[in-house]
């Protein structure tokens, strides 16, 4: 048995004969990442109902919080940065178990009429609780003491919509906003191509950047609407804008119609950028904010990135 | 013959009972009993494919996807909207029909849809596919080659891939549009047309990511929905020339829409 061994099981049988003194072993103001989610719920507000996508999503609430980081989506790269840097609670933006169950699941139900060859219940089978990448990540969660804690609906709920000011933040477009509390911005006018390839540069995009429209187009006023586009504030407000910068939409709708502009001859783009990367300044902010809720650890913010790359 | 005459051959020959609940299997815009004097396939119906199939004077299109920019078609929202109106004027003043066959291709044996997909990448043994997913063998080689493959057979400039591009790939799993598979232990890649990112069903960008992570051998390629669609509307094409005589029927592509 070598010294490290050694170390790790004498601190673990200590750990174990300490588990009801918490307190004694760290002092009665320890903060675990219970009382973490507690502030963030207080300051945040609303309802925090279990069945929501908010909550805990590994590891132990009761676990002592050493530092804490934000971050898009809790991959397995953005954890082990994490735990490389002294950070055991992790809040995600994102579900870390692959999907809005964020862990194992049971086969859907058979397709109902009507939905044939689209929707949830196609017949793929859920994620299995022996599945390896599964088990593989959990375990090195609890292996490293991490914590994850899923913090979407109610950050994204907040007043102030840092998500969409973090992106524009990140861009270096905070002093081209319209109005406050909206989500235009106007740009110093350049060529549509030209906004896509400063896009890229600033955020650091791969393969996940695709636009729609005139390249050519002039590009003065832009919106802003990180995450998933629906068609409907697509068509709310594309008249408005000259350049649409969005995480996702749907292909068969938004890209359509966006598509559709363009042969018609209006000079209106749409870019997407990927959801995940264009979540990635709004939880930058996010790990700010955090900062005046939580002083007694470091808060920091690790960029998940744009996953995707290109064929050359 | 009337688009309602053509619509009645179609599911004559469908060879799946016809589903009347199917909210997309419908007419779109146009009047069914028009005449048909050219019939136009095609994944989605575009205003550029529209101009394109009325110029070649194929007045009846059949898509594969939507018309109006939502799954349902809902119009409602629209009426001011005007781009609404003039894909609608458009439509109605050069006497065209638009008529939706989606569900019933994919519950069809084979699915068009699933054959042209396998074969616009390369995959060889696909020709009895239908949507549930199977696993199709391709010889060995790295995932960075496979998707440089793709990109070469299917002209394609704006698809996504993720995975570590040097593992050897060759168990393919493959689902077009939004059928996008979710990754299995017997899969090396999935490729898909599109699939929400994440906080969907099944998150395979991130699967996918954590696997590649993790040291195995997994790839996701995201052919785009145009892309990964498109090929089975000239196999849908081939099929109603089997049935439906006298009257021309081309298959009519939808352009890929992304530059990057």
């Amino acid at each position: 048995m070598d010294e490290t061994h050694m170390l790790r099981r004498h601190f673990t049988l200590l750990a174990g004969t300490l588990i009801a003194g918490r307190v004694q072993l760290h002092g009665a103001n320890a903060l675990i990442a219970q009382d973490v989610a507690q502030r963030i719920q207080t300051a945040l507000g609303g309802e925090w109902p279990p069945t929501g996508p908010d909550g805990f999503k590994a590891g132990d609430p009761d676990t002592p919080v050493k530092g804490i980081a934000t971050t898009a989506m809790a991959t397995l790269a953005v954890l082990k940065q994490a735990s490389k840097a002294g950070t055991n609670l992790v809040l995600t933006y994102e579900p870390t178990f692959f999907g809005r169950h964020d862990g194992p699941a049971p086969p859907p139900a058979p397709a109902s009429p009507g939905t044939n060859g689209r929707g949830a219940a196609r017949g793929f089978f859920g994620l299995a609780a022996d599945d390896p990448v599964y088990t593989a990540k959990k375990e090195f969660i609890e292996k490293n003491g991490l914590v994850v804690f899923r913090l979407r609906d109610h950050w994204q709920a907040r007043k102030e919509n840092d998500m969409t000011t973090g992106l524009a933040q990140s861009l270096g477009w905070t002093k081209y906003r319209v109005k406050p509390d909206d989500v235009l911005y106007d740009i110093p006018v350049a060529t549509a191509e030209d906004t896509v390839a400063l896009i890229r540069k600033k955020l650091n995009l791969r393969g996940g950047v695709r636009a729609v429209g005139d390249r050519k187009a002039r590009v003065r006023r832009i919106m802003l609407h990180p995450g998933l586009m629906t068609p409907a504030i697509m068509w709310q407000r594309y008249e408005e804008t000259d350049l649409i910068v969005a995480g996702e939409v749907r292909e068969w709708e938004n890209t359509h119609y966006a598509a559709d502009i363009y042969t018609i001859g209006e000079k209106r783009g749409l870019v997407t950028i990927g959801r995940v990367a264009s979540e990635d300044p709004g939880m930058r902010a996010c790990a700010a904010w955090l900062g005046t809720v939580v002083n007694e650890v470091p808060v920091h913010w690790i960029m998940t990135g744009d996953l995707y790359w290109r064929a050359v | 013959m009337t688009g309602r005459e053509v619509v009645d051959l179609i599911k004559k020959n469908v060879g799946v009972p016809w589903n009347e609940q199917s909210y997309r299997d419908t007419f779109k815009l146009g009047n069914p009993d028009s005449t048909v004097k050219g019939i136009a396939a095609t994944v989605m119906v575009t205003f550029d494919m529209l101009k394109r199939a009325n110029q070649a004077g194929l007045n009846m299109v059949i898509s594969h996807e939507d018309t109006f920019w939502n799954d349902r078609d809902d119009t409602k929202d629209l009426t001011a909207n005007p781009l609404y109106r003039m894909k609608t004027q458009y439509v109605l003043n050069n006497d065209m029909i638009i008529w939706r066959i989606h569900d019933h291709m994919h519950a069809m044996h084979p699915d068009f849809t699933v054959v042209g997909s396998l074969r616009s990448v390369g995959v060889k043994g696909g020709e009895d596919a239908v949507m549930r997913a199977r696993v199709y063998t391709i010889p060995e080689t790295t995932l960075g080659e496979f998707a440089s493959q793709v990109k070469r057979l299917t002209g394609s400039r704006a698809f996504r891939c993720v995975g570590d591009p040097n593992v050897k790939v060759s168990k393919i799993l493959l689902g077009p549009g939004y059928a996008t598979p979710r990754m299995t232990a017997e899969a090396d890649v999935v490729i898909g047309g599109e699939q929400q990112e994440a906080d969907g069903g099944f998150d395979d960008v991130e699967y996918v990511a954590d696997a590649t992570s993790l040291g195995m051998a997994k790839g996701l390629i995201m052919l785009g929905h145009v892309i990964s669609e498109q090929p089975g509307m000239e196999d849908l094409a081939k099929w109603m020339r089997t049935f439906i005589k006298g009257i021309p029927i081309e298959f009519v592509p939808a352009e890929e829409p992304f530059w990057t």
